[in-house]
């Protein structure tokens, strides 16, 4: 704890960062975003395993940033997102001093204690508990034994539904949308200033929450995720109405992986999945 | 009786060879099913996936998309750009549950007249033979509004 | 909007299987139809009149034709729609004969289906909007790479035009494959007599730009607007101090360590050296790969013996920048190499025929420079092992050529003839030799070239067998090939003093990279692309790229110079006007909603999408946006589908035109 209070409080006073976009515990010891700027601030700065939010989500209002760099605690899951944010022009790699925390998880439901049964989804399947790159680290990692990808599993239920008991599913879920668009507000990819959804001159999707235009908006949100999801697991957390939105986001970065071998958020020079192609790209669907 | 089933396809087609192709059908009077209407765009990379969305919400029971073939593009790399995002899409609406019985992919060349026969009445055949597609329709039914009653008022 | 609606029966094209007055009938219900009528021949003069007078009379805001295809007729409407004051682009045509009365043969159902067409039609114009063509500025400059026959007419005639040329050649100096040829067919007359005028006249033009030992690195822009990086390969000879007096490569110790390109192998040239006496420009070149001084550091002869001082050892490429219009591909071909199977290379070779084992097997142009006043015979018939006269000399065509599992499956056109050439040139010098020619078929279209085949057999007696070769070797200095008559039905058996193949010709090797250089195309064998081979030969499908020559395909003298002066004439044709006018299908950016992921900017082909900045009045960067640069665009809409928020439009297919077709698919 000592040492990212340390290392914040060192990089806002050797002017490393202007301000550092952390985290702190409030009143009520909940784990909330919160930005220091001096050094005092630093003390308040912390890390726990209900330190859930991308803070990465803030970054695109800064991308025009002059003043000076920005300082951003992240995950190595919110890494992914500063990466495919720094690639899709939404914030220079420049503007930001990067502290990596090494992450032994954090949980599902922040009213709770972190344990087995209340562990986020994607931390069952995190391969990198270290950012892959910063500028600089804070070790706040302790031992934990993760619980099964149970997600994995119902995918592979979903997978081998019929088509038409897939649609049912889905459309069982979409039924629950209540079109508040929280899951869009809490993506750190979702920086558009205006999204497809909004716009009426044609309208793209149905936007009262009827069958038909819940189902436009979860595909459309999900392709547009596709090979851009980063797998934070915010969508679904702020979904009010517990629609199992990582499903779609994780099935899309799976077909990512298998198909092309990509993963997204990874490296700050391998090019994008979307906006470039391979000559030998599988077409056997194709006639 | 019940009426027999006459699916409708929506096909979407590059200028420059699908449509140039099916041109060519046309000119060779190469005979096929009716049941397909051609919507012209100038690439296959300027078709989005949410076209396909749309034609299902206006009724299609089958949609087909189809332009040049690799290195052909009119436009150098647009069908490139588009497979990549349909091998993506078609993955993601065959997890949600609408599967390729319903979506169908070709390439057809600017001289491929025949092959765009045997591509247009082979989709046609096999949509017909999945039916109507009963899901969809049943969401589009849910918002649709009712008409007024009184005589004389126009909805235009 | 008021919307008009023209149906046409096209005779009985279309009326035969569509009910047309039903259909026009069924459009005058649709919403924003204001007129709606049927006519026999909508693209007559009187149906155009039907429309012009609708325009008129009821004041149209835009058309749909029910017609053939809009890849027909299109112009024709929107032109007459034009002419009566409305603009072309809200016009609309509905395909009812090449997708739906030609191929359907139910009248119920081609009739529902043309009135749906003609929905889609009409809902679309709802949305069109008018648009103007583009129109941009023309540099009326060209640019010619290649220096070989066809890129020399080429440049003479667009600068005998008054334009000025840019001509880049790879090689030290300019002539090509026919300045290493010795008499050309078949006239017989003397190749480098006709050709070095037009080179020295390529060197003299005041509107000629020569950058020989050149190569096009860079192209960006588009038709009318080229700018062209090149690179100036270091000579390490100051070009503008050389008199060309040739000291230096007399003096040059390296004699022979290196073979002579320009004598195909069979001499030797010096380290420093032009390749041939009437090169242009006149200016040698040290080819630092066998140099002594490059090598060891020492020597330095020719910069002693030069008076002019014109030796410069540190001499590097450098990069020149051209702004030109048009740019025309000359880069002609190259010979099948035969000796080995070439790397990466799916064709298999002619080992058999020991071309590069034996001395004595040579190619084509070989024999040329062997038969050239010029050559390292001095023209006179000497073999290459032992410089003796050969007495019996065996020509072999169609090696690589129509054979595609050895070679390709193209015919190179031009080996029947030299062939026929290269046996009366040897007859003619050998009276008492014996010569034969291996053959396929006898491929002699053109002006007097059947007449000087016969020629050689009957006044030369050239012996002609209809037959393939399947080996060759060597026994005694002889070279025995075995082969069959396939007319007489016998095996032969030659025993030959030399042998020459008539070798493929094929595209050179960098066409692929140059190709993507131009972002033109090509096909499998490396040669361009024309963009249509009926009527567009010399064009390719980038505007302002046209091809001349042994590039695009196997050509003979007097094909690749008319390809040269039709390529120069496309070019002229481009520079008549003062500004370029476009289609104005492009893609346009809403700069309130761009987010700047410059998406667009990845997927477009054509580098179209630049970054724009938007300030504030006080000079705050409020945002980087995408712009679309217009001139670049060309229309495909791959950005506009590829913007997560929509907010690049392709005008002209935009998103409501399109929705609004598939709107209207809900009462199909």
């Amino acid at each position: 704890m000592n040492e990212l209070k340390q290392i914040c409080k060192d990089a806002l006073s050797e002017k490393k960062a202007r301000f550092i976009i952390g985290y702190k515990e409030d009143k009520n010891k909940r784990i909330k975003p919160f930005i220091a700027k001096t050094p005092e601030d630093a003390e308040q700065l912390t890390f726990n395993h209900h330190a859930v939010n991308n803070l990465a989500v803030y970054l695109p209002r800064f991308k025009n940033n002059v003043e000076g760099k920005i300082g951003i605690v992240v995950k190595s899951c919110d890494l992914k997102a500063v990466t495919a944010l720094i690639q899709e022009n939404q914030i220079k790699r420049d503007d930001l001093f990067i502290i990596g925390v090494n992450c032994s998880g954090v949980v599902l439901d922040i009213a709770k204690e972190f344990n087995k049964d209340n562990t986020q989804i994607k931390c069952k399947y995190c391969q990198a508990k270290t950012p892959p790159y910063y500028d600089a680290l804070a070790d706040e990692s302790k031992d934990f034994e993760m619980p099964d990808d149970d997600q994995a599993e119902l995918m592979a239920k979903i997978d081998k539904m019929t088509s038409d008991e897939r649609l049912e599913f889905w459309n069982a879920e979409f039924e629950k949308c209540i079109k508040c668009y929280a899951c869009r507000q809490v993506c750190p990819m979702c920086y558009c200033e205006k999204c497809i959804v909004e716009k009426s001159e044609p309208q793209w999707i149905d936007t009262s929450s009827t069958a038909r235009g819940n189902f436009s908006w979860n595909i459309i949100r999900a392709f547009h995720m596709a090979g851009r999801c980063i797998g934070c697991h915010e969508c679904e957390r702020a979904c009010p109405m517990g629609i199992p939105l990582t499903l779609l986001t994780r099935k899309m970065g799976m077909v990512a992986s298998s198909e092309f071998g990509y993963r997204h958020g990874m490296s700050l020079t391998e090019p994008t999945l979307i906006g470039t192609y391979s000559t030998s790209d599988k077409e056997d669907f194709i006639k | 009786m019940e009426e027999k089933f006459e699916p409708k396809i929506a096909a979407f087609v590059c200028n420059w060879c699908t449509y140039t192709g099916a041109d060519l059908a046309g000119t060779s009077r190469l005979k096929q099913e009716a049941n397909a209407r051609l919507i012209r765009v100038p690439c296959t990379g300027r078709i989005d996936p949410v076209f396909i969305i749309k034609a299902f919400e206006n009724g299609a029971d089958g949609v087909l998309i189809s332009g040049c073939h690799p290195g052909d593009c009119h436009y150098n790399a647009g069908n490139f750009h588009a497979r990549r995002r349909w091998i993506l899409f078609k993955n993601l609406l065959d997890f949600i549950g609408i599967d390729s019985s319903r979506l169908y992919f070709s390439w057809v060349s600017a001289s491929e007249g025949k092959k765009w026969v045997d591509i247009v009445d082979g989709v046609i055949d096999a949509v017909r033979a999945k039916g109507p597609f009963k899901q969809y329709k049943k969401m589009n039914k849910e918002i649709e509004i009712p008409v007024a009653a009184e005589e004389g008022v126009s909805v235009k | 909007m008021k919307i008009g609606v023209f149906v046409c029966h096209c005779g009985e094209n279309i009326g035969r299987t569509v009910n047309c007055p039903e259909v026009s009938k069924a459009c005058a219900s649709f919403p924003g139809v204001v007129h709606s009528e049927d006519y026999k021949y909508m693209c007559s003069d009187p149906g155009q009149n039907l429309i012009k007078q609708a325009i008129r009379e009821k004041h149209l805001d835009a058309v749909v034709v029910g017609s053939c295809s809009p890849h027909m007729h299109e112009k024709t409407f929107r032109k007459a729609c034009a002419s009566a004051g409305i603009n072309s682009y809200m016009v609309e045509i509905a395909n009812l004969r090449e997708h739906c009365s030609w191929i359907h043969e139910d009248i119920n159902q081609a009739t529902k289906k043309a009135i749906d067409l003609m929905r889609f039609a009409v809902e679309r114009v709802k949305f069109n909007q008018p648009l103007e063509t583009i129109k941009v500025p023309v540099t009326k400059r060209s640019l010619v790479i290649g220096g070989g026959i066809s890129g020399i007419q080429a440049a003479l005639d667009i600068a005998n035009a008054g334009f000025e040329v840019v001509l880049v050649e790879k090689e030290p100096s300019i002539g090509g494959h026919m300045s290493q040829l010795s008499e050309t067919f078949p006239t017989l007359d003397c190749s480098q007599c006709i050709l070095t005028p037009r080179m020295v006249e390529v060197y003299q033009h005041p509107k000629i730009k020569l950058l020989s030992y050149s190569e096009v690195e860079h192209v960006e822009g588009f038709i009318g607007n080229f700018k062209v990086t090149i690179r100036r390969k270091a000579k390490s000879v100051k070009e503008e101090l050389c008199t060309g007096c040739g000291l230096c490569a007399e003096k040059c110790p390296i004699k022979k360590k290196a073979l002579s390109e320009f004598d195909e192998g069979l001499s030797n040239r010096p380290a420093i050296y032009v390749p041939f006496p009437q090169a242009v420009p006149n200016v040698p070149v040290i080819d630092r790969s066998v140099c002594t001084y490059f090598k060891t550091g020492k020597c330095e002869m020719c910069k002693k013996v030069c008076g002019r001082e014109a030796i410069d050892f540190t001499q590097q490429d450098t990069f020149v920048t051209e702004d030109v219009g048009s740019i025309i591909v000359a880069t002609g071909y190259k010979l099948y190499s035969i000796d080995k199977k070439p790397e990466d290379s799916i064709y298999k070779g002619y080992g058999e025929y020991g071309y590069g084992k034996f001395k004595n097997v040579i190619n084509g142009l070989q024999f040329e420079r062997i038969a050239s006043a010029s050559g390292p015979t001095s023209g006179e018939m000497l073999r290459p092992s032992d410089k003796t006269v050969p007495k019996k000399i065996v020509f072999i065509q169609c090696v690589g050529s129509r054979d595609e599992s050895k070679g390709f499956s193209y015919c190179s056109k031009i080996c029947c003839m030299y062939t026929a050439k290269h046996a009366m040139l040897y007859k003619h010098k050998v009276h008492d030799g014996e010569a034969y020619v291996f053959y396929m078929d006898i491929r002699s279209g053109g002006k007097n070239y059947e007449e000087f085949v016969r020629r050689a057999i009957e006044e030369d007696h050239v012996n002609y067998i209809r037959g393939r070769v399947s080996r060759i070797y060597e026994e005694d200095g002889k070279l025995i090939v075995k082969g069959e008559d396939t007319i007489a039905g016998l095996p032969v058996v030659i025993e030959a003093d030399l042998v020459v193949l008539a070798t493929a010709m094929i595209a050179q090797q960098e066409a692929p990279k140059l190709a993507q250089t131009l972002n033109i195309s090509y096909d499998k064998y490396g040669y361009f692309q024309e963009a249509h081979p009926k009527l567009r030969p010399v064009e390719t499908n980038t505007g302002g790229v046209f091809l001349a020559g042994a590039c695009h395909s196997p050509r003979d003298i007097p094909e690749s110079v008319a390809m040269g002066s039709a390529a120069a004439a496309k070019s002229l044709v481009l520079f008549g006007a003062d500004m370029l006018e476009r289609e104005p299908i492009i893609a346009k950016v809403d700069a309130t909603t761009c987010a700047g992921c410059f998406y667009c900017q990845k997927v477009c082909a054509y580098n179209a999408i630049e970054k724009k900045e938007i300030r504030d009045r006080l000079g705050n960067l409020q945002k980087v946006v995408a712009f679309v640069n217009s001139g670049l665009c060309q229309g495909c809409g791959t950005c506009n589908a590829t913007c997560p928020s929509k907010s690049i439009e392709l005008i002209g297919f935009k998103d409501d035109q399109i929705f609004a077709q598939i709107n209207a698919f809900a009462e199909v």
